[in-house]
């Protein structure tokens, strides 16, 4: 159970939201957006996270955005994993976020609580890198839309009382070739030792990782040695691993060592099975 | 056996309980809550082996709701099943992370939680104690000073001093020495794995009040209510009939349950608030760390064989992580030693198994007391020999079958009726899997299909006068009540003995009533629902109490129909004559008395009574572990059949055998599944579950997020389960326990199926795909 006493508000406004944050920040109180609320429910319980407030973002309207708007693909932030991918809208999206944890979380974890997880994997960040995904994000009574490149980096920095509350992506990149793999420990449902999402667009590869490095990346140097024709397949496995943005991880999941050949076969795999279609 | 075609025994009828339990309407202990009810929680320790240097509880006081707060000096005592070592709340230092220190008891539970954030504990920090080769180093720092002085509450436990020893079990049988001199092929092959955890879908919780009179009464999840009885008895001074235990249905239990950790933990916390009702219910992650888990293992096993592949020589070196308290991994230390050499004839056996102490948290019972564990040792090493001799596995296995005649590690003679069939288990299971299509077969690109086959035996170590009782009431319409102390916990033991019942009675199952909760102030005394033994023991005690019955309604009966009893028969609701059955009179006429047209009454109600007692069990010699410590063994093979990723070292398990001689099977459904939930767990453990600890002995999965299981989508696509029926002569209708036997060889069978598949010998557990490729890697430097 959580022991501590939090209030919680449901506002119907991104602005009465935001409002209602500062309001709290002023009161001297620590609130938090509450969108799924797994992770929120399942640290306080053992005491890892403490709110004096929660501020639930399912009362939004935009937040509960699924919908193709001309040629764009519109999701709001508090939209469920399991109606990412029941919706079909997104194939690699979709086949990504079905990866993580199991199906009656799913039913709760949603899109935007799974970006801004404090755990290092955040897996449904990966397709939306590939794809050049737009995010729009509630500043005060303002609403602004910027490029996810701009707000990613290792982890969602959105300023202190500002709120996720859409994902926007072109459609024309929904339909690219693309792959989806994750490898877990032993079992289907579990923490990646390594996952991948790759698609191939105007003929070069465009890949991004979560469990490898502790945080989710994509990264122009490896993209460039992966689209390197001129080495062999083998050759550019071993260089991505030797250029990787930090150590590879160590814990409990698996070893560094097991980690660097699960991600050798997994990068063979991807680079034999999406080579075909460059 | 007589010819008689059963009615209700070997027939698949559906579980009593399952109504209940499918609409969710069961409430388990931690379901109740009353007005008034106090709630407790507990600080725990936070070090692996630490001197408490002071608890300072001035914060938590100042919390709302806070009654009463409780700390080791209040019962600076040791308590335990096997050998009293460990103090209900730790005492002047803490033996494992996550050890109860003290016990916030408030109003409400939130409101107990908040505060034992607020008890500030200081440690003076020891040298951990982190695995057994480290514990039995004789340099090793002490888990316990002075092991030797502890009381021993059963007679078969040995701590050594100034060791970390808690017990040392012997088997000496015949010469092992000379005939391992004289083998003409040896093998000596070493295993390993970690503590892990039972995870019964109900965690542990518990309800003590003391009323004003002075009775304690105790609602709780336990394989072992007369236990409780005995513990508060034995150690806290309460007269034994002052305590009341009440059991409704329990969520699970896999051996978890068997021990007494809550109940005095709760009944200090009541005493604490003069007696007020104090509920006590663990988290997860508490029933994971705090409560007592399943015992590591480091095994050596080495075998001397004739050329023809006939063993002649066994020595089995047993080291039980017992963790921090002896618990009942001294009494898993015994039984892994009186089976050790699995279901073998070996004339010259050698055994030292080893209770030893650690810092982790403390091992209590799990399905198969110690027998998956030392299974997997012995299977493994007879596949490893099989390969070196050059000799079929199964043929090796049916070279050594044991079998009547021949005697156990502890010297019990063989009998038809006390051991099963081991041969024909072996033919039918190696039928099942399909043995002659070959062992390893590439079935693709980087695939290998490949199996494995494991044997089992267990006899069920009860103490030697363990018992249970029956009651039998009437209703007026000639139904049956059954009374009796087994647990019902999701084995379906409630169901076998109600169909024991019918059978003996006559009846229908809907005419038999059973009491699914069990209170000891009405029920007749069990000793405990572990080991495989209700079938056998309340089965037994079931049969007793309707053949005491039958001869009251023969007695009533004969009076009424104006002839002898032994003239009469019972069946389908009636007493009648053996010689014209249209000529009788229905139970519902004579089970509350008969009455006459005149009112006149005569004999008044039914009550059966019976009983039923282990006979002839003996303790172990302590040098030689000379004894007869079980009634029977039941015997089985199991098998699987998996596909290895022979690229990325993952695999699927394809299909999984299990054959078991349980003597008469009561009911074919309950045991089918029983022996498939016993499997999916067995693999479970093999293929996924391990307590990982960090160099301070801190435990790093102590929980559901990062302790993997296996998933109900992961098990076999196909499970197998067949019965070879030996009727043991003296068990109920022929039938041997059959409980925990599922579980037993599926980690031996897995692992040498995935062994035969990678090209290497793996014999450590869990069978990640990183502890296989890790192998491989090693093996090819």
């Amino acid at each position: 159970m959580i022991a501590f006493d939090f209030e919680y508000c449901k506002p119907s406004s991104a602005a009465e939201a935001v409002e209602t944050f500062n309001m709290f920040r002023e009161q001297g109180k620590n609130a938090m957006y509450f969108s799924g609320g797994t992770e929120i429910i399942t640290f306080a319980r053992v005491n890892k996270l403490r709110a004096d407030a929660v501020i639930d973002i399912k009362g939004i309207p935009e937040c509960n955005v699924l919908e193709l708007s001309g040629n764009l693909l519109v999701i709001g932030a508090a939209v469920s994993l399991n109606k990412i991918t029941d919706s079909k809208l997104f194939p690699l999206l979709g086949q990504t976020v079905k990866k993580i944890a199991d199906h009656t979380s799913r039913n709760k974890i949603t899109i935007g609580g799974n970006m801004k997880s404090e755990l290092i994997y955040k897996e449904s960040v990966l397709p939306l890198l590939l794809v050049d995904a737009k995010v729009k994000i509630a500043k005060g009574s303002e609403e602004e839309i910027a490029s996810l490149d701009a707000v990613f980096n290792k982890k969602m920095k959105l300023n202190s009382g500002n709120v996720l509350l859409q994902i926007i992506i072109d459609t024309s990149y929904i339909d690219l070739p693309y792959m989806s793999l994750k490898r877990t420990k032993i079992s289907k449902v579990g923490y990646p030792v390594v996952s991948v999402a790759a698609i191939v667009k105007d003929n070069r590869i465009r890949i991004a990782f979560s469990g490898v490095c502790d945080y989710p990346f994509r990264s122009a140097e490896i993209e460039m040695i992966v689209n390197d024709s001129s080495l062999p397949e083998n050759e550019r496995v071993e260089k991505v691993l030797a250029h990787l943005p930090s150590e590879i991880v160590d814990d409990i999941q698996a070893s560094r060592k097991y980690r660097a050949f699960v991600l050798r076969n997994v990068l063979l795999d991807t680079l034999s099975e999406l080579e075909r279609v460059t | 056996m007589t010819n008689k075609i059963w009615t209700t025994v070997g027939k698949p009828e559906q579980r009593i309980d399952a109504v209940e339990k499918s609409t969710g309407k069961v409430r388990y202990v931690g379901d109740y809550s009353v007005p008034g009810l106090m709630h407790a929680k507990l600080v725990k320790s936070t070090q692996a082996h630490a001197m408490i240097t002071s608890i300072d509880t001035t914060e938590a006081w100042k919390m709302p709701g806070v009654r009463a707060i409780v700390t080791g000096e209040i019962f600076p005592f040791h308590i335990g099943p096997i050998l009293a070592d460990r103090p209900p709340l730790a005492f002047e230092k803490v033996r494992y992370y996550g050890e109860p220190v003290a016990i916030v008891v408030a109003d409400h539970e939130h409101q107990a939680k908040l505060a034992t954030e607020k008890v500030k504990v200081e440690y003076e920090l020891l040298p951990v104690v982190n695995s057994v080769q480290q514990a039995f180093q004789s340099d090793a720092p002490l888990v316990h000073e002075n092991a030797e002085h502890y009381t021993k509450i059963i007679s078969d436990v040995y701590p050594k001093a100034g060791t970390n020893i808690g017990s040392h079990i012997k088997i000496r049988k015949g010469d092992f020495e000379a005939a391992w001199a004289t083998s003409e092929e040896t093998i000596t092959a070493s295993y390993s794995f970690n503590l892990s955890d039972h995870v019964a879908l109900e965690t542990r919780s518990v309800r003590v009040e003391i009323n004003p009179a002075g009775k304690v009464i105790v609602h709780t999840c336990s394989q072992s209510p007369y236990t409780i009885k005995k513990v508060l008895n034995q150690f806290f001074n309460i007269e034994v009939g002052n305590i009341l235990v009440h059991i409704p249905m329990v969520g699970g239990a896999f051996g978890g349950k068997g021990t007494i950790q809550l109940e005095p933990l709760a009944y200090l916390a009541s005493k604490a608030v003069g007696g007020k009702l104090v509920k006590l219910e663990f988290d997860r992650e508490e029933d994971m760390t705090t409560a007592p888990c399943r015992i590591g293992l480091d095994a050596t096993v080495q075998l001397g064989v004739t050329k023809e592949g006939k063993l002649v020589a066994g020595k089995y070196t047993y080291h039980i992580d017992s963790g921090a308290y002896s618990d009942q991994a001294a009494g898993i230390t015994r039984a892994a030693a009186l089976d050790c050499t699995g279901p073998y004839n070996i004339p010259n056996v050698w055994c030292d198994s080893y209770c030893m102490y650690t810092n982790h948290p403390f091992a209590t019972s799990f399905r198969g007391y110690g027998h998956p564990e030392l299974t997997f040792a012995v299977e493994r090493t007879m596949d490893q020999l099989a390969k070196q001799l050059n000799i079929d596995p199964i043929q090796l296995r049916i070279i050594n079958g044991i079998k009547p005649g021949d005697t156990s590690p502890t010297q019990t003679v063989l009998t038809a009726n006390n051991i099963g069939d081991v041969e024909k288990c072996v033919n039918r299971a190696k039928e099942l899997i399909r043995w002659d299509e070959g062992q390893r077969i590439d079935s693709g690109k980087n695939k290998v299909r490949a199996k494995g086959i494991s044997l089992f035996w267990k006899t069920s170590t009860t103490a030697t006068n363990a018992q249970a009782g029956a009651i039998l009431t009437f209703e007026a319409d000639g139904s049956v009540n059954l009374n009796c102390a087994a647990i019902e916990l999701g084995q379906g033991t409630k169901t076998i003995l109600a169909q024991i019942l019918a059978e003996k009675l006559g009846m229908e199952m809907n005419k038999i009533h059973v009491t699914m909760e069990v209170n000891t102030q009405y029920d007749p005394h069990q000793w405990r629902t572990v080991a495989s033994s209700s079938t056998f023991l309340a089965g037994r005690a079931v049969i007793s109490a309707a053949e005491n019955a039958l001869a009251q309604l023969k007695k009533t009966a004969s009076i009424v129909l104006q002839c002898s009893a032994e003239d009469l028969d019972v069946g389908g609701g009636r007493v009648y004559l053996k010689s014209d059955p249209t000529f009788g009179v229905e139970m519902k006429d004579i089970s509350l008395g008969y009455t006459y047209p005149s009112g006149h009454s005569i004999e008044g109600q039914i009550v059966g009574v019976g009983k039923h007692i282990q006979r002839h069990l003996t303790p172990m010699d302590q040098q030689t572990g000379f004894g007869k410590p079980g009634p029977w063994w039941s015997v089985g093979v199991q098998a699987v059949e998996v596909e290895l990723n022979t690229r990325d070292f993952t695999y699927t398990i394809l299909k999984g055998v299990t054959v078991l001689d349980g003597g008469t099977i009561i009911n074919p459904m309950t045991a089918t599944q029983q022996m498939r939930g016993g499997m999916h767990m067995g693999l479970s453990y093999a293929t996924s579950e391990k307590f990982i600890f960090d160099e301070q002995g801190v435990i790093q999965n102590a929980g559901l997020r990062n302790y993997p299981m296996l998933r109900y989508w992961e098990q076999p696509a196909e499970y197998l389960v067949e019965f070879i029926e030996s009727p043991a002569a003296d068990g109920p209708y022929g039938a041997r326990g059959i409980g925990e036997y599922g579980v037993i060889g599926a980690p031996a069978c897995l692992a040498s199926s995935l062994s035969v598949a990678a090209g290497v010998e793996l014999n450590y557990l869990p069978l990640t795909p990183e502890f296989i490729w890790k192998t491989k890697k090693v093996n090819n430097q």
